[in-house]
């Protein structure tokens, strides 16, 4: 049961408030506010309490989602709830942000009114809810070169149509029926790697999240089938002939799929609502099919003079044709460092030293595969200790690998049936980030 | 001053004239104008700001055509309805005409509306428009109505016993969409009611998995509560088993072997599939469900879902962690396998790195301690200080626990005294003080090289401990203890209050092992603390100096100063801050707070002995779907039990392992009957029958068998399906005794909701064995075609010449009419047969009024309505023979009519509840016009047939 829903920006702007149950005082926004900022560490607790109201709150879109509610329900009902409401406003508005927030407010008091009633949850299934929302997005898109970068010379197809921009898919869904019905479908697969290698180089942990999610702009897709790798499998035990099988530990799908011909042909039959749904969630541990993408060298003395010399040598192993993107290692150094000075194998690299996070962070904005950047960084240390030498480590990594899959799997086809009147445009993306890759030293 | 009412006054004047503006936008003739003026005032509600002093100017566009309009201005009306109360009156009437919307968005929409409108004077309104609602024909409106009950009860708490009836109706629906609706209304408005819920138990289980997630959230939480105040504890206490010597005692609990009520495990395996389902709120339900119902080793079937719940958004991960770290306390086994899924991340933000450390070291244990600490080891290198102090601490808890790392932990955790981070060894300190209490052997060194540290380490509560370390164990240093003591009064007043306390006891044991060197010292640090500011540092003083300096007027304590100031200490107990938190159920907001949420609603225990378990029962009446055999009460008994094991299979899905735990339950069953135990309480219902003679059945009518059937969804709408039909019962052949070798079979249909599935014809099969030898193990074959669900009847073992046997059998047709072809089996041969229903079997009757006839006919107008003239055969004239010829051939009930020309039928097609209608008019002559009103255009085309055949014969 909820009473009260409010969405509040990182500054504490109100931006939409309803009340389902009355009764509620008008400062408990602010109330909410104080709480918040008056915690220190980087996330307060999700539920939180002042007298008898409870506060529970999720953070998406760099917005404050709250509710507050009585004690009778579960906390989970709500987080659930704030979830799928900021995930329906994102689909309805097009992007999570405060302005697009702002500027929406009829269309999310409207969604509010239909998805909670006195503080019940009714449903937050977007195809039911289309049938009643009836307000239509509104969306600021600044006018950019890019989107006239694809049209050639007197109106010429370029090559560059084959590739979408990162923002296509940051539209509302409803808008689709006055832009002429421009029906697209979006297919992500997004994979996330954790990984430990400890101070002997070994690896000690490797697992990779992955999901295929799928945004549809279609006004009526009634089914689409989207065939995996065939060579996919699920679990150690039906591993199917040799080679490169591309093989996951656990997999769990959406409700609307089914999976009839999953067995068989590695095809996955849905009909997608629209909006933006996770079809299919998967997960492999310890077993990674290729070699892992980073690997470090580093070396730590300290020099005559009292310094300390950190030569880190990286090298990219990923296929020599693809490339990582902005990856940034951030070297925890001792206490008290206090200048660096830095020799960099290649121009675009970065580096500084960041005194109050205490690490110094090493940023490639572009890393192509099968190559090797080296960095020399030399610390200003005033007493320099053989103890501080352990404060040196372990190093972060984050980075984003485009085009590529950490468990190889790949999307074969798309297919829509019936065949879509009119253009229909598919789009596939694959991106791999890394959640947590720590290199031990 | 000035300035400020000035701006005041502007800013009034400002907000006037805008709301002016607005006012004349919605008054204008232009629709995108009103629109637009009705965005920009639910923009100031949405904002918070007042907007009710254009309640006038809204409140006449409520009946406005355009439907995005007239949706802002119920938001408007909802927030502002209670402070403008006559206004707002005005507004009703447009509601109520929406009541009666043939669209049942615009009826539920409008009763939506109107319950939210907290006006008081219409509460009569709101209740008659709940009550019809609550009848409504589309289960979308019902779902409003319930939605509605709990609105006007907060408005007025006297229309309680009213409303708990509306819920009482509503709680028999047997939609899905209805179903966490009214167990919503339910739990705000009577859960104590729990008296409600018994004879809809069954239903609610068996629909679980087909509500939809919210409402699944809601009925779990409320079977919870339920499951624990009617089944008995699941938890079998073996202990007594063993420890009981006596023979008595033994007997005593042998006597009472836990046999589960099978409405327990009925609960327990339907919600089983949730744990799947993609809401993490679906999947905690069910998690806490089975924490506090399901017997011990079942529990760990959740930890896998929960497990993935982690990876969840880390708002649902936080509190998932919490859960778990409380389970984890009790039950180490559960996690165990998944220890790996808690080590921390680097990214994961504190409060969670902290949460998965506690897990940790609850899942701690000999086998994997050394992995642990491992991890924890780089843990404490992390750059985030309070998540290392934390992991400081969980070194601790782990070398308390397992007594083979004490030593291990110990020296690690000396090591990082070292460390340059004051907060790391600040907490080093404290909790070797704690490990050294349980272990004060041979510590000596460690002591030392912690006085060594003492000048460098500021944390006040560090060095309190060194102090107190110090103190306890003066007589292992005691060379250095009276040093640090010389340390201390130098820098006395300047230190923290908790370090001074700690200085005046140092002082004191000192005083009493080693007098001779620290006797002055003493009496300064006693004097310093006299006049401190602090009131109980002198308090303290005060106290130490009339204990340990000997005087005439200090008596008989100070002879026992030593015994008190240096007696031996236990050791504190390094335990888990989620110790206690298992007092709440799982999954609460008390649970999450760690406090009594105010509302929190304890789980109740569960009762020593379990109330009557023949509430649940639903009884429906029906004739004896008669199992005639020659032997009597055994068939008896298995028909019985026969009943039951399919009512439980009867839900939705009935895989292979379903099917075998209940068929192991009524093997259990059978083993307790054998044993004849002593306690008939507990006995199932469906086993009372064993005991009354089988003759009995035939005689007495009025007291049919009745059956168990687990809310079976039998009736959709709101119509009642009458069973009892008048049938004149048309038996078809199935097998000739010539073709079947001496095996014969016919069957008929007895027209009775089937007991497998709903959506099941039934069909009642005769065998007779004509031969003269008798036939064993006749059962059904193959099938086809394939996809035709058929519930077969259970092998029969042995037919006796001349002996003949009645067994029923569910088919579902899907409403088509197409034959069930299938093999009936002897032990030697095979018969291929096939069943053709006639399309009036395929129907349920209904009864319904004249009415809702009218109204449900004025919706199947058109492509759904088929209609001939007739002559009627001059013997068909009067009603009861019409009545006849059509009941003869299809299961339609009659509708009472009022007029005398006119007769009427209503039904139901059995599997997809498509309503069938059928009304005959009589005219002048002998002619009639005989119409079917249907969705189901084929088999309406095929009724009029076979009625006009039936009419028109004499």
């Amino acid at each position: 049961m909820i009473s009260q829903v409010f969405i509040l920006s990182s500054k504490g702007d109100h931006l939409i408030y309803k009340d389902f149950r009355g009764g509620a005082g008008n400062d408990i926004v602010s109330i909410f506010y104080e709480k918040v900022t008056a915690l220190t560490g980087d996330q307060p607790p999700v539920v939180m309490n002042h007298k008898d109201i409870y506060f529970v709150h999720i953070r998406q879109g760099g917005l404050y989602w709250v509710a507050t509610t009585t004690a009778g329900s579960s906390p989970f009902t709500i987080t659930e709830f704030l979830n799928r409401l900021a995930a329906l406003v994102k689909d309805y508005c097009g992007s999570l942000s405060e302005k697009s927030v702002q500027m929406n407010f009829a269309l999310i008091y409207e969604l509010l009114d239909e998805i909670v009633d006195y503080g019940y949850i009714q449903t937050t299934s977007s195809d039911v809810l289309k049938n009643f929302i009836q307000t239509e997005a509104v969306t600021s898109r600044p006018f950019s070169l890019f989107d006239l970068s694809n049209v050639g010379l007197f109106g010429a197809e370029t090559q560059q149509s084959k590739v979408a921009p990162s923002s296509a898919a940051t539209r509302p869904i409803q808008s689709s029926r006055e832009q002429g019905g421009k029906s697209e479908i979006f297919v992500d697969v997004i994979e996330r790697m954790t990984v430990v290698i400890g101070s002997n180089g070994l690896l000690m942990k490797a697992d990779v999240e992955g999901e295929i999610r799928v945004k549809c702009y279609m006004p009526s897709c009634s089914e689409m089938r989207i065939g995996l790798n065939e060579e996919f499998s699920i679990g150690k035990s039906q591993l199917r002939g040799y080679g490169a099988a591309v093989r996951v530990d656990e997999c769990s799908f959406h409700q609307a799929v089914r999976l009839d011909e999953f067995d068989s042909h590695r095809i996955l039959r849905l009909c997608p609502s629209q909006g933006e749904q996770t079809v299919m969630q998967y997960q492999l541990s310890d077993d990674l099919p290729s070699a892992l993408p980073f690997r470090l060298f580093p070396t730590i003395e300290r020099d005559n003079g009292g310094r300390l010399l950190m030569y880190m040598k990286l090298r990219c192993d990923l296929p020599p044709k693809s490339a990582a993107i902005n990856v940034c290692a951030t070297i925890p150094v001792p206490k008290g460092s206090v200048s660096l000075s830095q020799e960099l194998s290649s121009p675009d690299q970065s580096a500084e030293l960041k005194p109050q996070s205490r690490a110094v962070v090493w940023k490639i904005a572009r890393f192509a595969g099968g190559t090797q950047l080296s960095a020399l960084f030399k610390l200003e240390v005033p007493s320099l200790s053989s103890a501080s030498m352990l404060e040196v480590g372990p190093v972060g990594l984050s980075f984003e690998l485009p085009k590529i899959t950490a468990t190889g799997l790949q999307i074969r086809f798309l297919r829509l049936s019936p065949i879509q009147p009119g253009p229909s445009q598919r789009w596939v993306r694959y991106v791999t980030h890394s959640d947590s890759y720590t290199i031990r030293i | 001053m000035l300035c400020t009412s000035m701006t005041q006054q502007v800013e009034q004047m400002s907000s006037v004239l805008r709301n002016e503006d607005l006012k004349e936008m919605l008054e204008s003739n232009k629709e995108s104008l009103k629109l637009e003026a009705m965005k920009r005032i639910v923009g100031l509600i949405a904002k918070g700001k007042s907007a009710s002093e254009l309640f006038p100017a809204v409140v006449k566009n409520v009946a406005s055509k355009n439907i995005e309009l007239k949706k802002l201005v119920y938001v408007y009306l909802v927030r502002y309805a209670e402070k403008q109360q006559d206004l707002a009156l005005l507004s009703i009437s447009t509601f109520q005409r929406a009541l009666k919307d043939p669209n049942q968005f615009i009826r539920a929409s409008a009763l939506r509306v109107l319950s939210s409108i907290r006006v008081p004077i219409i509460v009569p309104i709101m209740m008659l428009a709940i009550k019809e609602a609550a009848a409504d024909l589309s289960p979308y409106v019902r779902k409003t109505s319930a939605h509605a009950i709990q609105k006007l009860y907060s408005l007025d708490p006297d229309q309680k016993e009213q409303l708990i009836e509306v819920i009482e109706k509503l709680l028999k629906d047997k939609s899905t969409l209805v179903a966490g609706s009214v167990v919503m209304a339910f739990e705000e408005v009577c859960p104590d009611r729990i008296d409600l819920i018994h004879k809809n138990y069954r239903k609610l289980c068996n629909l679980l998995v087909d509500v939809e997630e919210w409402g699944q959230v809601v009925i779990i939480s409320m079977l919870t509560r339920y499951a624990r105040t009617q089944f008995t504890s699941p938890w079998t206490e073996n202990k007594a088993f063993y420890d009981s010597d006596s023979e008595e005692k033994k007997d005593q609990t042998e006597a009472k072997p836990y046999i589960m009520d099978p409405d327990h495990r009925l609960l327990l395996r339907n919600t089983k599939p949730l744990l799947q389902s993609r809401n993490t709120a679906v999947v905690m339900a069910v998690a806490q469900l089975y924490w506090h119902l399901a017997p011990k080793h079942e529990v760990s079937i959740v930890t896998k879902s929960l497990v993935r719940l982690l990876r969840s958004h880390r708002e649902v991960q936080y509190i998932v962690l919490q859960n778990i770290a409380t389970m984890s306390i009790q039950r180490k086994g559960m996690f165990e396998p998944f220890i790996k899924s808690f080590y921390v991340r680097s990214t994961d933000a504190t409060h969670i790195k902290t949460l998965k450390l506690e897990i940790l070291t609850n899942l701690a244990n000999e086998a994997n301690i050394s992995t642990i600490l491992r991890e924890f080891q780089t843990y404490v290198k992390s750059q985030d200080k309070a998540f290392a102090a934390a992991t400081i601490q969980a070194i601790g808890r782990c070398a308390t626990n397992i007594s083979e790392v004490t030593d291990t932990c110990l020296n690690g955790l000396v090591l990082l005294l070292s460390n340059r981070d004051e907060t790391v060894v600040a907490e080093s300190i404290v909790v070797i003080k704690k490990l050294l209490q349980t272990q004060p052997t041979q510590h000596g060194d460690i002591i030392k090289h912690m006085a060594k540290l003492f000048d460098n380490v500021t944390v006040p509560m560090a060095r309190a401990s060194i102090l107190w370390l110090m103190g306890e164990y003066c007589e292992k240093v005691p060379k250095i203890a009276p040093d640090v003591l010389r340390k201390m009064a130098k820098t006395f007043t300047a230190e923290e209050d908790i370090v001074k306390l700690q200085t005046v006891n140092l002082a004191a044991k000192l005083y009493l092992t080693n007098s001779k060197q620290t006797k002055l010292l003493t009496q300064y640090i006693l004097n310093l603390g006299k006049y401190d500011q602090n009131y109980d540092i002198r308090d303290r003083t005060r106290f130490i100096r009339q204990l340990i300096v000997p005087n005439e007027k200090s008596g008989a304590l100070s002879k026992y100063a030593r015994r008190i100031l240096l007696a031996p200490k236990p050791a504190p107990g390094l335990e888990s801050a989620f110790k206690d938190r298992d007092r709440y159920q799982l999954g609460t907001l008390s649970h999450s707070l760690n406090l009594k949420a105010t509302g929190y609603q304890e789980l109740p225990d569960w009762p020593a002995v379990a109330p009557d378990q023949s509430v649940r029962n639903v009884e429906i009446v029906e004739p004896c779907p008669c199992v005639c055999t020659e032997s009597g009460s055994e068939s008896e008994e298995e028909s019985s039990e026969d009943s039951e094991k399919t009512s439980s299979d009867s839900g939705k899905s009935s895989s292979g392992s379903e099917k075998s735990s209940s068929e192991s339950e009524s093997d259990q069953k059978k083993k307790k009957k054998t044993k004849k135990a002593p306690q008939k309480k507990s006995k199932p219902a469906g086993d009372r029958y064993t005991e009354i003679p089988h003759c009995l059945f035939p005689q007495n009518d009025s007291k049919k068998p009745t059956f168990r059937t687990s809310g079976i969804s039998l009736f959709y709408m709101s119509f009642q399906v009458t069973t009892s039909s008048f049938g004149p019962l048309k038996t078809y052949e199935l097998l000739h005794h010539m073709t079947g070798k001496g095996l014969s079979a016919k069957y008929h249909f007895p027209r009775q909701p089937c007991l497998y599935q709903p959506s099941m014809v039934a069909v009642q099969v005769i065998l007779t064995n004509s031969s003269d030898h008798a036939l064993e193990e006749i059962h059904i074959g193959d099938q086809s075609p394939a996809s035709l669900n058929i519930h077969c009847f259970n092998t029969i073992e042995r037919l006796e010449p001349g002996a003949s046997v009645t067994v029923s059998m569910g088919i579902d047709f899907s409403d088509s009419t197409q034959a069930a072809n299938f093999q009936l089996c002897t032990k030697e041969d095979q018969f291929s047969v096939s069943i053709q229903p006639a399309v009036g079997e395929l129907l349920m009757a209904s009864t319904m009024t004249e009415q809702d006839f009218c109204k449900e006919q004025g919706k199947l107008q058109g492509m759904n309505e088929a209609s001939a003239t007739i002559t009627m055969a001059t013997a068909n004239a009067s009603r009861q023979a019409i009545n006849k010829q059509v009941l003869s051939v299809a299961n339609v009930g009659e509708v009472p009519s009022s007029q005398n020309n006119f007769s009427r039928f209503a039904g139901q097609t059995v599997s997809s509840r498509a309503l069938v209608l059928v009304s005959l008019e009589l005219s002048e002559s002998s002619g009639a016009l005989l119409t079917i009103n249907t969705e189901k255009s084929v088999m309406a085309s095929m009724l009029l047939q076979d009625l006009k055949q039936a009419l028109a014969q004499a």
